[in-house]
């Protein structure tokens, strides 16, 4: 075998050395340990002795020139070896390489050749992937460069920012420049965008916002749902929503404030004795808010069914002006999705709308124990112009009590 | 004037002979004390050579300081705790750590016991009760007091050893260290291992006094001087000075007065700094040559015992250095253990892109 035999880093971070002298002529034999030649480095001049016995088969450099480390300085033709040719010819390409190329390029010591292919890069899913410091795979995201794509010649196989550009370079029709150039789309905001937009932002500016957030510990709700989905003449799909409807309904009828709007002609504030309830709905289009009408005189079944059918008929486009219109209050819900807390913009010209958020299963301390216990947060936004805060804790303290001791909630 | 009171004590002046009261020691004592120099001058030799060939990123060896590191070391007890300067590996080895685990951390491998994360050379052996290396100098120097206090405080046997370069006694931390030691009278040893020299920091460069040893009166600690390049002479000061602080008299300052023969470390070139006609008189003053011939004149020593000592050393060496070449590097996911007790996230993003 021929040995290549690169010089190595010989002080902390040494990129080049100069050779000073050789020690040895191609041809002569030369046993481990042995001085091979003086390199010249910017921190000292050292003697590099030969870490194989065997034959000097080739010399790169003479003396004056500077190599780079990890060019190759001599081809040592170990014991038994006769395909030097070769091997010689393949070398001084590597030097060259080595010279020319970048610092990085070259930077490979025989050692880490060696691991080189030992080193597989084989994940538990089955896939390889190119190996790359964090910071350079930031850079390739950053450049939109594809990893795997890239040559690597890094030690170890790794990655380096030469790589990362020369790929960048290589790509058709991509400068640098405008790799990092965004590509965009415009999409023209019209229709129920449009709608959604004008409306929040004169909520927005209008009525200066804030949210107020409580947990509440629904698992005898929980219980509550499960038992009233078991019964068998039940044909509609019952979620939470209708007794969060019921609950919301007794907190307004309470604290009548919330069930409001401002009119900012007139400066009056209208109390509403009737409870349109507004209930956010997700479609294709965009956010729509279909309204359970006089909800304070429906029943748990009667509500389920009304916010089914309202939801369907946003959802399929077919609903009908009436429905999207006088509400009093609105309820938004991401449903399973949930989230922890939000901070929702009001239903302008409504004063509140209450957010509910994602049912889950957390250990609480309950009289004296630690108990799972099923925890929904609520964000009930409003209208500080009209609604102070202790109006709103309280009116949120009796949606809390309402919705822990959901049997209240149960049709008469 | 000062130097006057800090006298250079000697056993064994350069010729070997001796010139004071040497230290009790058996046959077997005095032998083990020169084939401990003789290993540590075998390994730093072939460490430095195959960091020359790239197969080791760093090195510095403790050449021309080996009586000074020996001849301390052999006078503590297994139970006490050395906080390491720099130079000091073969401390460590002649407390048991294992030749492969040495070789493995100046690798960097698989079997480095701090699995590639030191500076090569760095070592840390806590089963021989000799804590990690580290670059930052004299950072070692409170802790060993702390250390020392611990002991104090729990009425163990055990004291602490501070090893130290010149250049240590510059830093803050060596005044924070000698005056806290000397207030609650910590039971520590400050050994300090002038070499003459602070990478290319001449002594009179650092200090403006005539020794280091005279810095301890300040502080009202005892101090004194000892030839580091005579093995008997630092064991037998060592020993004497090991037990007042085991009794509980204090702590003491040793500075031993050496000369760091090679270069700082694999990166540095001392021949651009220093004029190294003055490194040659110091090689005359080998610790290995004078110990040698005094062995020699009792007949411990001979030229067949150094050459079979010498191919058994280097042969064990040879063989050690092959195992740990073989053991590869560690895997990239020991990067991401022993920092925190549970992974933060960004380090597990790292590990699942590694």
């Amino acid at each position: 075998m021929a040995f290549e035999f690169k010089l190595p880093d010989i002080g902390e971070g040494v990129v080049e050395g100069e050779i000073v002298s050789w020690l040895v002529k191609e041809g002569d034999a030369v046993h481990e340990d042995q001085p091979l030649v003086e390199v010249m480095t910017d921190k000292a001049t050292v003697e590099i002795p030969s870490p194989r016995e065997g034959v000097i088969v080739r010399r790169v450099g003479s003396e004056g020139e500077i190599v780079r480390v990890g060019a190759t300085l001599v081809v040592i033709d170990e014991k038994g070896d006769r395909s030097t040719k070769a091997a010689s010819g393949a070398v001084s390409d590597a030097a060259i390489a080595g010279k020319a190329g970048s610092p990085g390029g070259a930077q490979k010591s025989a050692r880490a050749q060696q691991k080189d292919t030992a080193r597989s890069r084989s994940h538990a899913d089955g896939s390889t992937r190119q190996p790359a410091t964090p910071a350079m795979r930031r850079l390739a995201r950053e450049m939109g460069v594809n990893l795997d794509s890239v040559a690597a010649t890094g030690p170890g196989g790794r990655v380096t920012r030469e790589d990362i550009e020369a790929a960048v370079r290589a790509a058709p029709g991509r400068s640098a420049g405008a790799v990092t150039a965004q590509t965009e789309e415009r999409i023209p905001l019209r229709g129920l965008r449009k709608r959604i937009a004008e409306r929040m932002v004169r909520s927005k500016r209008s009525a200066p916002h804030y949210t107020y957030v409580e947990e509440v510990d629904v698992t005898s709700l929980v219980e509550l749902k499960e038992k009233a989905q078991e019964q068998p003449d039940s044909k509609e799909k019952i979620t939470y929503l209708p007794f969060i409807i019921k609950a919301v309904v007794r907190g307004l009828e309470s604290h009548p404030l919330l069930n409001a709007t401002l009119d900012e002609t007139t400066q009056e504030v209208v109390l509403k004795k009737y409870y349109n309830i507004g209930v956010a709905v997700a479609t294709e289009e965009g956010l729509m808010v279909p309204v359970v009408k006089a909800a304070d005189r429906l029943s748990l079944r009667d509500l389920a069914a009304n916010i089914q059918r309202l939801a369907d008929d946003a959802r399929a486009g077919k609903s009908r002006l009436e429905d999207l219109q006088g509400s009093t209050f609105t309820i938004t819900s991401l449903g399973a999705l949930g989230g922890i807390l939000a901070t929702p913009i009001i239903n302008y010209p409504e004063v509140a709308i209450l957010g509910v958020h994602k049912i889950r299963l957390r250990p609480e301390y309950v009289s004296g124990s630690i108990e799972p216990r099923h925890i929904m947060y609520l964000s009930l936004s409003l209208d500080h112009r009209v609604v102070d805060g202790v109006i709103g804790a309280q009116f949120t303290a009796d949606v809390k009590r309402l919705l822990e001791a959901p049997e209240q909630l149960l049709d008469q | 004037m000062i130097e006057a009171h800090f006298p250079l004590r000697q056993v064994l002046n350069e010729n070997g002979e001796i010139v004071s009261r040497p230290p009790v020691l058996s046959r077997e004592e005095q032998v083990r004390l020169y084939r401990s120099m003789l290993r540590i001058r075998l390994i730093d030799e072939r460490m430095m050579m195959l960091q020359r060939q790239g197969r080791v990123g760093f090195y510095g060896a403790c050449t021309g300081q080996e009586a000074a590191v020996v001849g301390s070391a052999a006078a503590f007890r297994p139970e006490d705790w050395i906080f390491p300067g720099l130079r000091e590996g073969g401390a460590a080895l002649m407390r048991g750590f294992p030749l492969l685990d040495y070789v493995s951390q100046v690798l960097g491998n698989r079997i480095d016991p701090t699995k590639g994360r030191q500076m090569p050379c760095h070592y840390s052996a806590p089963a021989a009760n000799y804590v990690s290396w580290s670059s930052c100098i004299a950072t070692q120097l409170p802790h060993a007091v702390g250390a020392a206090l611990a002991m104090k405080k729990r009425k163990t046997a055990a004291i602490a050893i501070a090893y130290f370069g010149d250049g240590a006694t510059s830093e803050g931390d060596f005044n924070v260290a000698m005056n806290f030691a000397g207030v609650y009278k910590a039971p520590v040893l400050f050994f300090c291992q002038n070499n003459q020299w602070a990478i290319s920091v001449p002594m009179d460069h650092q200090t403006a006094a005539e020794t280091f040893a005279v810095k301890a009166v300040a502080y009202g600690l005892k101090s004194l001087r000892v030839d580091g390049n005579d093995v008997l002479a630092v064991f037998r000061e060592t020993q004497a000075a090991v037990d007042e602080v085991r009794g509980g008299g204090g702590p003491i300052l040793i500075e031993a007065v050496t000369y760091r023969m090679g270069a700082h470390s694999s990166s540095d070139d001392p021949s651009r700094y220093r004029d190294e006609s003055v490194t040659e008189q110091w090689k005359a003053r080998d610790p290995l040559i004078r110990y040698r011939r005094y062995l020699r004149g009792l007949g411990l020593w001979n030229d067949e015992l150094e050459r079979l000592a010498t191919h058994e050393m280097q042969e064990e060496l040879a063989a050690t250095i092959q195992s740990a070449e073989a053991a590869g590097e560690p895997s990239v996911q020991t990067l991401f253990e022993d920092v925190y007790s549970r992974k933060p996230w960004h380090l597990v993003v790292q590990e699942r892109e590694g």
